[in-house]
């Protein structure tokens, strides 16, 4: 049973929960995750909808996998029209929520409208309940998660922040309080529900044709593919390993991306965070375990994962790794998503250091940027401006051309002037610029491809971007380099039909392509798959990236290329023959 | 006399022991359906790693009214033909991994399959002094 074959709808403004089958012709073509949920959404929302009003919907959408002994299956989509962009908005949170939704009976829970009060609902098999969240609303992330383990006896919950509750644009959703679908401002959507918490717990087996037989595959593609050497990173080290990569390589954002290398990079890289390290800790079914708890001095996290070293340690200017992990830990509780909290800070740095608007920070201020968290979350002083988002900051006091975001999206941790598919990655992602749609870093500046040329750049971010689209609906976590053929293999074996590498291929482009269509429909087209204009005109200073940007015209020509590979026009519009193609 | 032991500092609570052992031994996967328990999260006090696991105490053995629970060769075996659903068993191991089934109960039957499944070695069939 790859599917429970039913979908929870929680209707919060009427409080009815009712349930219906899982559309079997989507789950065919979208398989389930990412996909599964866009095309729901799709489906669902009108064009145009203001993303923190009732008509906006956040799904939660397991997959094939989802509860089995599928090596690192254990994870969620958590997907709504994203507040901060606009565009289709899809998550994934690791930890358990997801198998544990999937014992409770469903495949997916749609949760829709707006509550009057503040509430958190509670699944537990069919019983389905909303409870009044009067006395959690206001509470960090973390002390609600304590609240409700003293509660509820032994649920998976996922909740939001002060963050959450007051909208803003970077507020993420947490669970088991180090695990975040984070980015796109979905905890806002949350918060503009009036719902602080989803708690669930489920007694139902998953069931799949010759179990053991099963089991005992699965043990052997854990042993021979799993944990390999190309992927025993994640335990021996976790995501800090990338410190070291991108300094050498140069592509380390650094005070708001005017650099590519920090000259104190070795005390946030990875040897720094083992010195710190007290255990290792995975995700549900995940036998690699890049989760590292970490404490030093007074300050505890699980993390700071490679991101948050990039975006809030020297793309601040803070090389206090102390500093760094505290910062991580309110950031988790407030609940904020690091990447796009750490640019507003490193941007309001910059601002106030060029004279352009005093935000009252500089970097490597510590005193000052540990207190960011708590002011934007609760949008107070200064707060008040920087949980606008960069986008909007620059808006108001300027500074456009360095607020390092693609559609309202803050950048991730991997400078495009010294990877330019990652720039094209950035440009043409459906939610703005993330690094999960497409890596191409981990082939250009980290491997032999020439990161300075356009050359077969299209090729390969369309290429990786449909991998990890099918790697999402499974849903499988992206830190697994597996093949499409391995992944074809245990699908082969969970469904019941037979997978095959072309319709796997088929299924990465189909949902790239729905995504697409979701945002063509919101009016985006070529002129939103730009990068901020630092990337175009400034060169890098500093290590392996001295001299360079990314020239505008290079740029044009291989985002023209990637829309005839995925057979859109000119202007990035789906063609009507790619729609046919597609059956969209 | 081996037994399943259980190092709670190498373990990363993937959950894939639990995951094996109820595929096993009831043809589904759900953790909470193994005979073994681990827990791995985050509390007030800080994180929390435990694991109950059958120590071949032989309670179960000794209080089962109906002889349904045997101990032959160094395994357990369990006998539902002859159990009454009384759940002393259950009620009585001291590390709670007797499951409750509609029918029956569930103990460990040293089939390893978590040991195989464990990918740090959290988990070890050792030989222990009763």
């Amino acid at each position: 049973m790859a599917y429970t074959g039913k979908i929870l709808r929680i209707n919060l403004s009427t409080g009815k929960a009712t349930t219906e089958p899982l559309n079997e012709r989507w789950a065919h073509d979208y398989l389930g995750g990412k996909g599964l949920s866009i095309k729901y959404l799709f489906e669902e929302l009108a064009p145009g909808i203001d993303p923190l009003s009732p008509d906006n919907k956040l799904v939660l959408m397991t997959g094939p996998t989802t509860g089995t002994i599928v090596p690192n299956s254990g994870k969620l989509a958590v997907a709504a029209k994203s507040p901060a962009t606009g565009t289709i908005l899809d998550c994934s949170i690791g930890g358990r929520f997801a198998p544990e939704l999937k014992y409770a009976g469903y495949d997916a829970a749609i949760i829709e409208g707006k509550s009057k009060v503040p509430v958190y609902l509670v699944v537990e098999d069919d019983k389905v309940e909303l409870r009044s969240a009067a006395k959690l609303w206001g509470k960090g992330a973390h002390e609600t998660e304590y609240i409700l383990q003293d509660i509820l006896d032994d649920f998976v919950t996922m909740v939001i922040g002060p963050a959450g509750e007051n909208l803003l644009p970077m507020a993420c959703i947490n669970s088991e309080l180090y695990r975040q679908a984070g980015r796109g401002g979905i905890g806002a959507v949350m918060g503009s529900k009036n719902l602080k918490a989803v708690a669930v717990k489920g007694s139902g087996g998953v069931k799949i044709p010759n179990i053991r037989k099963f089991s005992a595959t699965m043990n052997k593609i854990k042993r021979e593919d799993t944990m390999t050497d190309v992927n025993m990173w994640a335990y021996s080290d976790g995501t800090p390993m990338i410190v070291d990569l991108c300094q050498t390589t140069g592509i380390l954002p650094t005070r708001n991306f005017q650099e590519g290398t920090f000259e104190q990079y070795e005390q946030i890289n990875s040897e720094a965070v083992k010195a710190v390290r007290k255990a290792k800790k995975a995700c549900f079914a995940c036998p690699l375990a890049c989760g590292n708890y970490v404490q030093k001095g007074k300050a505890t996290v699980e993390g700071p994962e490679y991101e948050t070293l990039a975006l809030c340690s020297s793309n601040c200017g803070i090389s206090d790794l102390e500093a760094v992990i505290e910062f991580n830990r309110l950031c988790d509780d407030y609940g904020l998503d690091t990447i796009s909290t750490g640019n507003a800070v490193a941007f309001a740095m910059e601002m106030t250091e060029k004279g352009l608007h005093d935000f009252g920070i500089r970097f490597g201020d510590i005193e000052n940027y540990l207190k960011m968290p708590a002011l934007m979350a609760n949008r107070e002083g200064v707060g008040a401006d920087l949980a606008l988002g960069v986008r909007t900051m620059a808006a108001k006091y300027g500074g456009t051309e360095f607020a390092m975001a693609v559609k309202g999206l803050e950048m991730p941790g991997y400078e495009p002037r010294g990877s330019w598919a990652m720039g094209l990655a950035y440009g043409t992602s459906d939610r703005g610029a993330c690094h999960m749609r497409a890596w191409p870093v981990s082939v250009e500046a980290f491997g032999d491809i020439d990161p300075f040329t356009i050359e077969s750049k299209a090729e390969l971010v369309k290429g990786m971007q449909d991998n990890n689209a099918t790697k999402f609906c499974v849903i499988l976590c992206d830190f697994w380099a597996l093949s499409n053929e391995r992944i074809a293999e245990i699908l082969s074996l969970v469904l019941d039909r037979t997978m095959t590498v072309e319709e796997l291929a088929r299924i990465g482009d189909r949902v790239y392509n729905v995504a697409r269509l979701f945002n063509e429909r919101e009016g985006f087209d070529r002129k939103d798959d730009y990068l901020p204009d630092r990337i175009f005109t400034e060169k890098l200073t500093t290590g392996a990236t001295a001299g360079k940007l990314l020239p505008r015209e290079e740029y044009e020509k291989m985002l023209t290329e990637y829309y005839r590979l995925r057979g859109w026009d000119d202007n990035g519009k789906i063609t009507i023959a790619k729609k046919k193609e597609l059956g969209l | 006399m081996k037994a399943l032991v259980f190092h709670a500092e190498k373990c990363i609570g993937c959950k894939l022991c639990q995951l094996a052992c109820s595929a096993q031994n009831e043809g589904e996967f759900n953790p909470r359906l193994a005979r073994l328990k681990i827990t791995s999260h985050y509390t007030r006090n800080g994180f929390d790693v435990r694991g109950q696991t059958c120590d071949f105490g032989m309670g179960c053995v000794d209080i089962c009214p109906v002889d349904a629970i045997v101990e032959k060769n160094g395994r357990l075996s369990f006998k539902e033909e002859l159990c009454t659903d009384c759940a002393l068993c259950v009620d009585n191991c001291p590390n709670q991994v007797i499951v409750k089934k509609e029918k029956g109960i569930g103990i460990c039957v040293q089939c390893k399959s978590c040991t195989n499944w464990c990918p740090t070695e959290a988990l070890t069939f050792e030989e222990v002094n009763k």
